[in-house]
């Protein structure tokens, strides 16, 4: 069944047309990446999904378990089920690693004023021993203010913290192994890879063309604001897409 | 902020000496009560007749009561900027409304100071929950200035057109009967306690300081304290984890504009006055000032400033020479601070007195 679904989005900056008529789908239980070069519309198509402004959304729309998200605000659209990791890493730097762990059970105790929620087909919410077992790391540093841990750290503590929301359906990676060290890209994608194994569907927008792939079933291939290329792995890897491409 | 350590989950270490004593209970809203209460017993007496100090340097009964009132505002002020990350040149409009709200009912319906702060409160409130419409749709510096129109508009208002009610720029004195028609609050309370706090009016005050300061407190140490942190901290990452900022930037308004009411109603009962001056953005940048020079986002940190903003307008003022000069010199004071220590007075003390303990730590 389609979970997410763009159906030709064109996205504004201003006067600045971005997003030229994006399409793409994503299936229940897929690992789904979004790949292409600096300045391609990655970061506008993560931003037209999750209701973030700027850009502004001008025709297109956004579907998510059936229903049209296109217009709905950010914390709607969180309470729906999609889980964000946003780009750079982005923690409440002055909490704790506890404390940013603890800020999405807080968060979720007061949606009472859910619009509505996704079907639950995502795997039941992680508990914070479980992520310390995914994270071994964070759990060293749980008392320590989070601004003070390392990108690597800072990152594990990101995913970990969405995958605290309740009714997650959808985690969405924005460039989670950006300005990270090989090893630590390494561990990144492997705990990735274990959060998809237990069944939450994954989409992950990269530039890291490598790390995509061996995470990835299908993947999509932004130019320019519009989608150049679709298909599976096997066919990416095999296709010539160096122009559009960091490899 | 820096009083503030957050890592008040750290409790399942044994406590091995007085320090690690000290550290799990300075967090505990208990020891904030205690402290509350052991301040505003001693405060008064240390402030108006410590032994040893010159007579000219010691403060008079009435400006620890008007500290008290002004740590109330400061800690309102706080709330909203300390907590929250909206810096607001407005909250004359909540202490100057509700100052004349106060004062309009004691003269014209019951001039019970309780009941006719309680009125003032409400008008505050009413106030921070029909505002917040227009300017919680503004960010950073629009807030701020939209928030200091608004005030200044009801300046204005106050000022002429409505001049027969308010008293315009003469001001109206204000009636204040004994408390529920039993105790007079202007009355010295015999014996010891007399000496230490004067009037029955400084224990109607303190009563409120206390309540608020535990009040302030519930709030900080609630889920909604971390909640509002991580709203100032930045709103889109608040709503990637589902918050509804909006609410919680609207709530934190409300608490502040209902505290600084507090205020503003208890000052026309004490000093049986009240004039357009407590709606004037000058109002709104002296708490800004106390709150920055004491210390930002603590509960400590803006009494401090009160104390100091209020010694040297009230004592300072009065010395010969420098006296001219006291506004000047708190000038001075507050640049020094800020300049070596941003955490205001309080980031200063507790910055010293961590450098201390190092230091201890490394013999």
């Amino acid at each position: 069944m389609t979970l997410l679904e763009l159906d030709d989005v064109h996205a504004y900056y201003g006067a600045s047309h971005i997003l030229r008529g994006v399409s793409m789908a994503v299936d229940e239980g897929e690992v789904i990446s979004l790949l292409g070069r600096n300045g391609a519309g990655k970061t506008t198509t993560v931003r037209s999904i999750t209701g973030t402004e700027p850009p502004e959304v001008r025709s297109g729309t956004v579907r998510f378990d059936g229903a049209d998200i296109t217009d709905w605000p950010t914390d709607d659209i969180t309470r729906a089920g999609i889980g964000v990791v946003p780009e750079g890493r982005r923690l409440f730097t002055e909490l704790t690693v506890e404390e940013n762990l603890k800020m999405s059970e807080i968060a979720s105790a007061s949606w009472n004023t859910v619009r509505r929620r996704a079907s639950g087909s995502g795997p039941p919410t992680m508990e914070i021993d479980e992520l310390y077992e995914l994270f071994p790391r964070l759990e060293e540093r749980r008392s320590q203010r989070s601004g003070t841990l390392s990108g690597g750290e800072q990152q594990m503590l990101s995913i970990a913290r969405t995958l605290r929301l309740p009714d997650l359906d959808l985690l969405l990676l924005d460039e989670p192994t950006e300005g990270l060290a090989p090893q630590i890209i390494r561990s990144v994608s492997e705990s990735i890879r274990e959060i998809s194994d237990q069944g939450l569907t994954v989409l992950l927008i990269e530039q890291n063309v490598r790390e995509a792939l061996k995470l990835a079933d299908r993947g999509y291939v932004l130019d320019q604001g519009e989608m150049v290329y679709e298909g599976t792995v096997e066919e990416l890897e095999n296709e010539d897409l160096d122009e559009y491409l960091v490899v | 902020m820096s009083a503030e350590p957050s890592a008040e989950g750290d409790d399942d270490e044994p406590a091995s000496g007085a320090l690690e004593t000290w550290d799990r209970i300075k967090h505990t809203e208990r020891f904030v009560l205690v402290s509350a209460l052991v301040f505003v017993a001693v405060f008064p007496w240390a402030f108006t007749s410590l032994p040893l100090v010159p007579n000219n340097l010691l403060a008079y009964d009435q400006l620890a009561r008007l500290v008290l009132i002004w740590g109330i505002f400061a800690l309102g002020f706080n709330h909203l900027l300390g907590q929250t990350g909206l810096l607001s040149f407005g909250h004359a409009m909540f202490f100057g409304g509700s100052a004349y709200a106060t004062a309009l009912f004691a003269n014209h319906v019951v001039a019970d100071p309780l009941l006719s702060v309680v009125v003032g409160v409400c008008f505050a409130l009413l106030l921070a929950v029909v505002t917040p419409f227009v300017l919680l749709r503004l960010h950073t510096v629009y807030f701020a200035i939209v928030t200091l129109a608004i005030a200044q508009m009801l300046y204005y208002m106050a000022r002429e057109p409505f001049e027969g009610i308010t008293g315009g720029i003469n001001g109206l004195g204000v009636d204040r009967s004994p408390l529920f028609g039993l105790l007079e609050l202007g009355a010295d309370i015999p014996g010891i306690f007399g000496a230490l706090w004067g009037t029955y009016m400084y224990l109607f005050i303190a009563a409120f300081f206390v309540g608020v300061v535990v009040f302030i407190t519930r709030v900080r140490k609630s889920p909604y304290g971390l909640i509002f942190k991580a709203v100032r901290e930045n709103e889109t990452r608040a709503s990637f984890v589902g918050l509804d900022v909006w609410r919680y930037k609207f709530a934190a308004f409300v608490i502040s504009g209902f505290v600084a009411g507090i205020a503003g109603g208890l000052l026309p009962m004490e000093t049986y006055f009240t004039g357009v001056e407590r709606l004037h953005w000058t109002l709104s940048g002296d708490v800004v000032m106390m709150t920055v020079l004491g210390g930002l986002g603590t509960v400590a940190g803006p009494i401090l400033g009160v104390i100091v903003f209020l010694y040297f307008e009230g004592v300072v003022n009065g010395l010969d020479v420098i006296g001219g000069y006291w506004l000047l010199s708190l000038a001075l004071a507050f640049t020094a601070v800020v300049w070596k220590y941003p955490d205001g007075l309080w980031g200063m003390i507790t910055s010293v007195s961590s450098r201390l303990r190092s230091r201890r730590g490394d013999q």
